[in-house]
């Protein structure tokens, strides 16, 4: 083949050009440490290294969300090992109260102490979490409770995504916990599971929701009709055996049953304060039954959290599998590119050099 | 018999045709890098011998013709592969910068922002009542809104440089049919006389073919009569016809597109031809503009547009801090004509993330219904009639725009290694090897030292005859 001066050069300069595209594209590599730093490089890869890059964000969204639910719900748990500690409390006087034989203190005074457990789970009640009210439900800037027991709240759950698509309550509300409304037995409807999931179903959902706060306003006008101003102040009846005779709920209301027991010592009424016994053990009850919904929710959440945390670390696992270059192959291609590029200027000195002119002096 | 004089004449044409060949190397060798150049060779023959009673005698030699090497098929096919390198050149150019406007590999971009913005309302659903998390909704958006309305400058300023490959490539094509319609007046006049050959302005034009096919995809015969070339450029726009050229002209459509014209007679009708290129660096300027440039133009149009509409139509059905019923979240054009950069947050919430809703119902700050179902929407398959969610759509348009650089980049790989192997053989061919004039220039040298020789001798020989009656 007849060879000419501007092939060597053709060919001694696309030999170096190779060389050195294969060396900046190997020393970017080593320099970022990842094999794909753009998409060409493998698309494939880089569709999916996006979409893992976004599950990450939301793993870890996902886990924020999580670690705040719990520590709101482990506020609630907190606030009701307190109520239920000075319900235990308030059982002990109302023992010692039943009792003629109470060691000498006079009902008068056990009453002024259970006027301050009246005070202390009002207190209790109005809680907070940084300057959210933690049993008032939606109403999060209202304070649920007043000094009557009365509810300013309303029955919003609020619900937060534990995992795409899942959502968990992460409140109590107040009416549920201090007044019984909602335990099984009463005619209230409970506020739904599900969060709407499209702008159909949230209308809907407003809808519904207006239907169901009607119906429950009705249900609690028609309670107080039935029972009337007679009974205010008076001791609930409660239990499995002995629901409510007018609405047949299982729940009773806390302040009320205090109160009725602060009433009752005050006025000495012994037959009273026994009857306030049983009550205080529903309400007791009432209350574990809470803080057993919060350990069970938190204890959901807790494994999603591991969960959610060994997906986090799949998902780097699998980025790095596919974006991460693989160092000790870097290095070895760049040494060899390194020589190879070398090679080509020493030989392209040697045939560029070439001419029979040199030998013809 | 041979005269004295006869042989004289031989010696004076021998060292004539060494010059002659003398200056051929020498041309050779200074236009050694020129591009387009084929080496030209003499060709020696003998001269006519004369009749010396039962013999024919030799007179020498002479100049057939002065040549050059070259090989016309291989120009052809230089031409057709160069035009086809020149459209995938300009693919993979403009590829590549479409390609950082989508690579957020080892940056931030769009996937980022978006997936923070729907993190925002994560956050907002966790504390609805909370300023900073309303704020920083207001400002995910806005960065959100921010990266795609660089996307969309920066696709903008893309297809403006195409608009200007194509303006500057019909400049080039204007000044390449002028000088071609030049050369073929040249040839033709040179060429009239049966023996010259008009070997350097046929190189030159055969490069000025080579160089405008690299713009447009050109068809073009000679004429073997008067060896002048007629080229019509894509179907229709006859670009050189014998001695005279007619150029091509741009014009800018309303929405920004540079076409390209052809007057099918002087101050006649021009005619829109541009959809007739389909190779060169102009048909790949052409391609890219109005296929994948627009098309992912409007694609990521299509994707702010539903998540803005989306957003709104679930944000409309909320309730703000002021328990007033939400406004749109974010400002669309009423007319439908939806262009990036009117994309922006209603100027209500910029003011005033108060204004966000993400409550179900009035009078209900913990409620966080309408947040929860705004940041459900980044699973939500709504994108391409529920085909994808917004992430899986951007990362299927990044993937896109991977796949058709790469494989941009392989084929110009592919057809520069055809290319770079043309060339190899046509410079095998027509190159100048610099070993070989050096040899032809040694060999003429002496040959013209020689013919010199012998001129000397037929003197010296006249001398002798001259001084025979001295003796």
């Amino acid at each position: 083949m007849r060879v000419t001066d501007k092939m060597n050069k053709i060919q001694v300069l696309n030999n170096i050009q190779k060389n050195r595209t294969e060396l900046a594209s190997l020393q970017n590599q080593a320099a970022t440490m990842k094999r794909v730093t753009k998409p060409s490089d493998d698309p494939m890869a880089s569709a999916k290294i996006l979409s893992t890059r976004t599950d990450s964000k939301n793993l870890e969204q996902f886990e924020k969300n999580i670690t705040f639910a719990k520590s709101f719900l482990e506020s609630t748990e907190a606030a009701l090992s307190q109520v239920s500690e000075a319900l235990v409390r308030a059982k002990e006087l109302a023992i010692q109260g039943a009792s003629d034989t109470n060691g000498g203190s006079p009902r008068e005074m056990i009453s002024s102490e259970i006027a301050q457990i009246y005070n202390s789970v009002v207190e209790i009640s109005n809680r907070r979490l940084g300057d959210r009210y933690i049993f008032s439900g939606y109403q999060t800037q209202t304070p649920p409770f007043n000094k009557e027991g009365e509810y300013a709240g309303d029955d919003g759950e609020i619900k937060v995504q534990n995992q795409k698509g899942q959502y968990v309550s992460m409140n109590l509300t107040g009416e549920r916990i201090f007044l019984g409304r909602g335990m099984p037995g009463d005619e209230i409807q409970k506020a739904p599971l599900t969060v709407p999931q499209s702008v159909e179903e949230l209308q809907d959902y407003k809808i519904s929701e207006a239907e169901r706060a009607f119906q429950n306003q009705e249900t609690l006008e028609n309670e107080l009709a039935t029972r009337g101003p007679a009974s205010v102040g008076r001791i609930q009846r409660v239990g499995a055996e002995s629901a409510d005779p007018v609405t047949g709920s299982q729940g009773v209301n806390i302040f009320s049953i205090i109160s009725g027991l602060d009433t009752a010592l005050k006025s000495n009424d012994r037959d009273g304060i026994r009857e306030a016994l049983e009550p205080l053990d529903q309400a007791l009850n009432q209350i574990n039954l809470a803080r057993a919904e919060i350990g069970g929710r938190v204890n959901q959440m807790n494994a999603t959290v591991d969960g959610i945390e060994r997906n986090i670390v799949d998902n780097k696992v699998y980025n790095s599998q596919l974006e991460d270059a693989d160092l000790f192959q870097v290095m070895t291609d760049l040494n060899k590119a390194d020589t190879a590029l070398k090679g080509s200027l020493e030989t392209s000195h040697k045939i560029l050099n070439m001419s029979l002119l040199d030998f013809l002096r | 018999m041979a005269k004295i004089h006869g042989l004289m004449d031989v010696g004076k044409r021998g060292m004539a045709i060494s010059q002659s060949a003398l200056q051929t190397t020498s041309h050779n060798i200074a236009n050694k890098a020129t591009e387009g150049y084929s080496r030209q060779r003499v060709d020696v023959v003998a001269s006519t011998p004369i009749g010396e009673g039962r013999f024919r005698i030799g007179t020498g030699s002479d100049i057939g013709a002065i040549s050059r090497v070259n090989n016309p098929w291989l120009e052809k096919q230089i031409e057709r592969e160069g035009t086809q390198m020149a459209f995938l050149q300009g693919q993979s150019d403009a590829l590549q910068r479409v390609e950082t406007v989508f690579n957020e590999q080892t940056v931030k971009g769009l996937n980022n922002s978006m997936s923070e913005f729907f993190n925002s309302f994560r956050e907002l659903s966790n504390s609805p009542e909370s300023p900073v998390a309303r704020a920083m909704v207001r400002d995910k958006a806005k960065s959100m809104i921010h990266n795609f309305q660089i996307m969309d400058r920066q696709i903008d300023s893309i297809k403006s440089d195409l608009n200007q490959t194509i303006t500057s490539g019909v400049e080039e094509v204007n000044g390449l049919v002028k000088e071609i319609a030049q050369l073929n007046q040249k040839i033709q006049e040179i060429e009239i006389s049966k023996d010259s050959q008009a070997n350097d302005e046929r190189d030159r034009r055969d490069l000025l073919v080579k160089k405008l096919s690299e713009r447009v995809n050109i068809t073009y015969g000679e004429d073997p009569k008067t060896g002048m070339i007629n080229i019509t450029a894509g179907s229709t726009a006859i670009l050189v016809a014998g001695t005279s050229s007619t150029g091509l002209s741009t014009l800018t459509t309303p929405n920004n597109q540079t076409q390209v014209v052809y007057e099918l007679s002087k101050g006649g009708t021009k005619v829109d031809i541009s959809d007739q290129f389909k190779k060169g660096s102009l048909g790949g300027a052409f391609e890219f503009r109005d296929g994948l440039v627009n098309d992912l133009k409007s694609q990521m149009e299509e994707l702010a547009y539903t998540i803005a509409h989306e957003v709104n139509k679930a944000h409309a059905e909320g309730y703000d801090r002021y328990n007033i019923q939400g406004v749109n979240f974010f400002s669309l054009p009423q007319d439908g004509s939806f262009s990036l950069n009117d994309l922006a947050i209603n100027k209500d919430i910029l003011d005033d993330p108060s204004r966000i809703a993400a409550a179900a119902r009035p009078n209900a700050p913990g409620d966080n219904t309408v947040a929860n179902l705004i940041q459900g929407l980044q699973f939500k398959r709504v994108m391409g009639d529920g085909q994808s969610t917004f992430d899986d759509f951007y990362n299927s348009r990044v993937g896109q725009v991977g796949i058709a650089t790469q494989n941009a980049v392989h084929s110009l790989e592919v057809q520069k290694n055809v290319m770079d192997q043309l060339h190899s053989t046509r410079e095998s061919i027509s190159g100048v090897n610099l070993d070989e004039e050096a040899t032809k220039m040694i060999e003429y040298q002496k040959a013209f030292e020689a013919s010199a020789r012998v001129i000397r001798m037929a003197d010296e020989m006249f001398e002798t005859v001259l001084n025979l009656k001295r003796i």
